[in-house]
């Protein structure tokens, strides 16, 4: 009885200070995400264009029932978009309930690191990308950005109006 | 409060609403009631043995007065008279407000009995009033109860009827989250949902390459139908259910105005989603008010105009196209354009010049403007007024429309058109831009193929529009991926386009897109708030290839496009009555005997399908088709049938074109026949030659310069025909 007692003590030890993150890679950069806000990772999907949407929404993929909004992370960083199909990612928030996708260009392994190595983003960061990262983690191949899948919510992105640089296609 | 409070509550509620239908009956009929009294005094007896056990004395006491008066009509000691009737509707609310201060608070209020004891003396009063003379000892309480009531009385009809409102409203609220389904259709649904985890089970263990795999999918395939079509119709509920609150409320409504109305009822049978038939609860109930507050004249005026001093108000439920269409028509004064159009212009919604220059539909579409309707407006403009915008706003938000139609003199009708259910959709599936996109099948009018060659012909340029001529009517034409920016993504060389005849909020305009996909009956799934923003497209859904397809919100891409409302739609109501007459006419041209024309006017035929032979049965040696659940008989002059089943190659894969030909029968049925063709020519206006004795029902036409034989009359030998099959 002691031993599974200590046992369970350690572990939340762990997780106070240790947090495992999803890395994925966009434009050779690696992110991670917490892995406890991923409901699931669906892999290589093609993605439902939608006309007209802003741009940073890469379209919408089935899911277990739901039409799913996709945000598509290579353009919320202004980069071309990828040439592949993307891996979408099902985020979910807890807190109001949002479910949406976020469509990558890979999704790596599950990493654990260390909380206190998170680094702050540097202050030269443009403003975008200061909004979106959450600092990052010096990794042995690099760096690894965290990101906040709060804050990639469709919703709060175009609440944020740093976003809206034009729509997929011409408005007619 | 306990279970069994509650259950005697709902049961009640059940019973008064019973009693409140018959009242209004024995109203009507008051010769043979017995059957109808003997229910009313079962409903309030039941609630009277009820609350003895339950303690609830208050509306024991009021109950057993209530009993006691029925108990004499139904011995035959009293006649049905209209105070009677009255007496016992307020009764009936007494009951009621009782009844819901239970619910609400457990209790029934103050024991004292006495805010019931001038009911009751009314209810004594009639009972003995009408008896021959019980005792001489009691005329003179019954007299002193009759001064004493008869004033109160007529104030309190105000009181007591927003007691009922406010009564069924609440009453309503608890019916909304609770439904009653029949045993029968439960225990389907859990067969069948068994029968859908035996089938999973089996695909799960078979695998895919499993030799019987086909077949399991093909069982998967019919359990989800079955279960669908369960779960639907254990939320269905019959319109009738929605009716039957309108006699009470339209006998009251029409005492206090002054008016006679009778109101007659059809299809209550009519099912509809519970939830849509909550949602179109409150406009009904603002359309059948109008009409009788604002539709229907006094008697006396009524008198004057020729018509019978009493007004009638007829609810008709039916389905049509997919939708479910209920109908709320008077006989009344109908709407004057006049007025209606003075005062949009003293409401500064219309200048004079608007005013002057606006068609007899866009005047009656400026009903519904909000800030058309104020008390004001209502009574000096004779026509419907409170709130139509709301009417309408709630109407839509379920995906349903509203339609005006009035005559002067002779009445208006209102038509709310709602969609079966919510969730399940039929639509047609167009392609554009190499995107799937879905088109609700009730906004669909028509489609019209243009092959490439012909595109040059057939559009043409009006300024920086451009039009397509239908019918030698310009309809605006609307590039679906131009208007959604995705010029350049369609494939290379297109072979033709197809053109859209869409409808919506009295807009008509072509959509022109790619290409055409089966049409299939979707299931909506909404869409997030960032892609709702973008105000086009209503939800989305998955397509039966497993691909994604967006909904397209019609009235929006219409507004999108710039598309207006257009005069159209009164000249298609004419176009019914003149196309009789005139003698231009619309045909379908085909071919059903070997290189003879044949034609149809073009009103009779609803649909072209195209038909598996193998569908095709025979009965009695006369060929039939299972079509959408209806038994079509199927006429076929020219043997096609015959022909393609002799086809060798053709085998089981071979089609027959069938028209699908409805026909305004006797008693306003429709009645419906398909017709086997060899092919579809063309459609196109000819004038009628000559109507040819000999063939009896047929005519001959002049068609682009062609000889054409017309069937006509078909409606009656479609009758017949069907009589001998059945």
């Amino acid at each position: 009885m002691k031993l599974i007692g200590r046992e369970e003590t350690e572990r939340v030890q762990d997780e106070n200070d240790v947090v495992s993150l999803c890395s994925m890679f966009a434009g050779g950069e690696s992110f991670g995400i917490d892995t406890r806000k991923i409901r699931e990772v669906l892999g290589k999907r093609e993605l439902q264009r939608v006309p007209l949407a802003p741009s940073m929404i890469g379209g919408v993929v089935p899911y277990r029932g739901e039409v799913l909004t996709t945000v598509n992370f290579r353009a919320l960083l202004g980069m071309e978009s990828y040439s592949g199909a993307g891996c979408v990612l099902v985020l979910d928030d807890d807190e109001d309930g949002e479910r949406f996708g976020l469509a990558v260009d890979e999704v790596g392994g599950v990493v654990t690191v260390n909380r206190s190595a998170l680094e702050a983003n540097p202050t030269t960061l443009e403003a975008r990308c200061k909004w979106l990262f959450d600092g990052a983690y010096k990794m042995q191949t690099g760096l690894m950005v965290q990101l906040d899948p709060r804050k990639l919510r469709p919703s709060r992105l175009t609440e944020t109006g740093l976003f809206r640089q034009g729509t997929n296609g011409r408005d007619a | 409060m306990d279970d069994l409070t509650k259950e005697f509550i709902a049961e009640s509620q059940e019973g008064l609403d019973r009693m409140e239908r018959c009242l209004t009956e024995l109203e009507t009929r008051p010769d043979d009631g017995a059957a109808l009294v003997g229910e009313i005094f079962r409903a309030v007896h039941t609630i009277k043995g009820t609350t003895g056990f339950l303690g609830f004395d208050r509306l024991e006491k009021l109950a057993h007065a209530g009993e006691h008066l029925l108990g004499s009509l139904r011995d035959g000691k009293l006649a049905v008279t209209s105070e009677l009737i009255s007496g016992l509707l307020r009764l009936m609310d007494g009951l009621r407000s009782i009844l819901v201060l239970i619910e609400e608070t457990g209790g029934e209020g103050t024991r004292a009995g006495d805010e019931d004891g001038e009911l009751i003396a009314e209810l004594a009063m009639l009972n003995g009033s009408a008896a021959p003379a019980p005792a001489d000892a009691l005329h003179p309480v019954s007299a002193v109860v009759e001064i004493a009531a008869a004033t109160p009385v007529v104030e309190a009809s105000g009181n007591t009827s927003a007691a009922t409102h406010a009564g069924a409203s609440s009453a309503a609220s608890a019916n909304d989250k609770t439904l009653r389904i029949d045993v029968d259709v439960l225990n389907r649904m859990m067969n069948l949902v068994g029968e859908l985890v035996l089938t999973r089970n089996q695909m799960l263990q078979s695998g895919m390459e499993a030799a019987n795999f086909p077949e399991l999918a093909r069982r998967l395939d019919s359990v989800t139908a079955d279960l669908r079509e369960t779960v639907m119709q254990a939320r269905m509920q019959p319109v009738g259910n929605l009716f039957d609150r309108f006699p009470r409320m339209v006998r009251d409504l029409a005492r206090t105005c002054g008016r006679d109305v009778r109101i007659e009822f059809s299809g209550q049978e009519t099912g509809l989603d519970k939830s849509l038939l909550e949602a179109i609860k409150d406009p009904l109930t603002h359309a059948v008010r109008n009409a009788v507050d604002h539709g229907i004249e006094a008697p006396s005026e009524r008198v004057l105009a020729g018509k019978p001093a009493e007004g009638c108000l007829k609810l008709r439920a039916f389905h049509q196209s997919g939708s479910v269409v209920i109908e709320v028509a008077d006989d009344g004064a109908g709407i004057s354009m006049e007025r209606v159009l003075a005062k949009a212009v003293e409401r500064n919604l219309v200048t004079v010049e608007q005013a002057a220059a606006m068609s007899e539909r866009e005047v009656l579409q400026l009903i519904f403007l909000p800030g058309f309707s104020t008390a004001a407006a209502v009574t000096t403009v004779s026509g419907r007024g409170v709130g139509m915008d709301v009417v309408r706003a709630n109407v839509e938000k379920v995906g349903g429309s509203v339609e005006l139609e009035s005559k002067v003199g002779l009445g208006t009708t209102l038509r709310l058109r709602v969609p079966l259910t919510l969730a399940i959709v039929p639509s047609l599936v167009v392609q554009s831009g190499g995107q799937n996109f879905a088109v609700p099948q009730s906004a669909l009018v028509e489609l019209v193929d243009i092959p490439l060659r012909e595109l040059a012909e057939v559009s043409q340029k009006m300024g920086s529009s451009e039009v397509y001529r239908l019918r030698e009517h310009l309809l605006p034409m609307v590039w679906l991926d131009r208007l959604l920016g995705m010029e350049g993504a369609s494939r290379e060389t297109p072979k033709g386009y197809y053109l859209a005849v869409l409808e919506a909020d009295g807009c008509r305009f072509g959509l022109v897109v790619d290409d055409l996909m089966p049409p299939e009956e979707i299931v909506v799934k909404p869409l997030s708030t960032v892609l709702r923003e973008i105000g086009l497209f209503s939800g989305a859904t998955v397509l039966g290839n497993g691909t994604l397809a967006l909904i397209l919100d019609i009235a929006a891409t219409a507004a999108r496009a710039g598309v207006k409302p257009i005069e159209e739609t009164h000249e298609v109501v004419i176009a019914d009555a003149t196309a009789q007459a005139a003698t231009d006419v619309s045909f379908l041209i085909f071919e059903d005997r070997a290189r003879e024309r044949t034609a149809l006017p073009l009103n009779v035929v609803e649909r072209i399908e195209t038909v598996p032979l193998a569908q095709i049965e025979y009965a009695g040696g006369r060929a039939l088709l299972q079509y959408r659940g209806e038994l079509l008989p199927l006429t076929d002059d020219g043997n096609v049938l015959a022909d393609l089943e002799g086809i060798p190659s053709g085998g089981e894969d071979a089609v027959a074109t069938v028209l699908i030909c409805g026909n305004a029968g006797e008693a306003g049925r429709r009645t419906r026949m398909g017709m086997v063709v060899r092919r579809v020519l063309d459609v196109s206006t000819g004038a009628v030659l000559d109507q040819n004795e000999a063939t009896g029902e047929m005519e001959l036409a002049l068609v682009k310069e062609k000889l054409t034989v017309v069937h006509r009359d078909f409606g009656t030998k479609a009758a017949a025909a069907w009589k001998e099959v059945a």
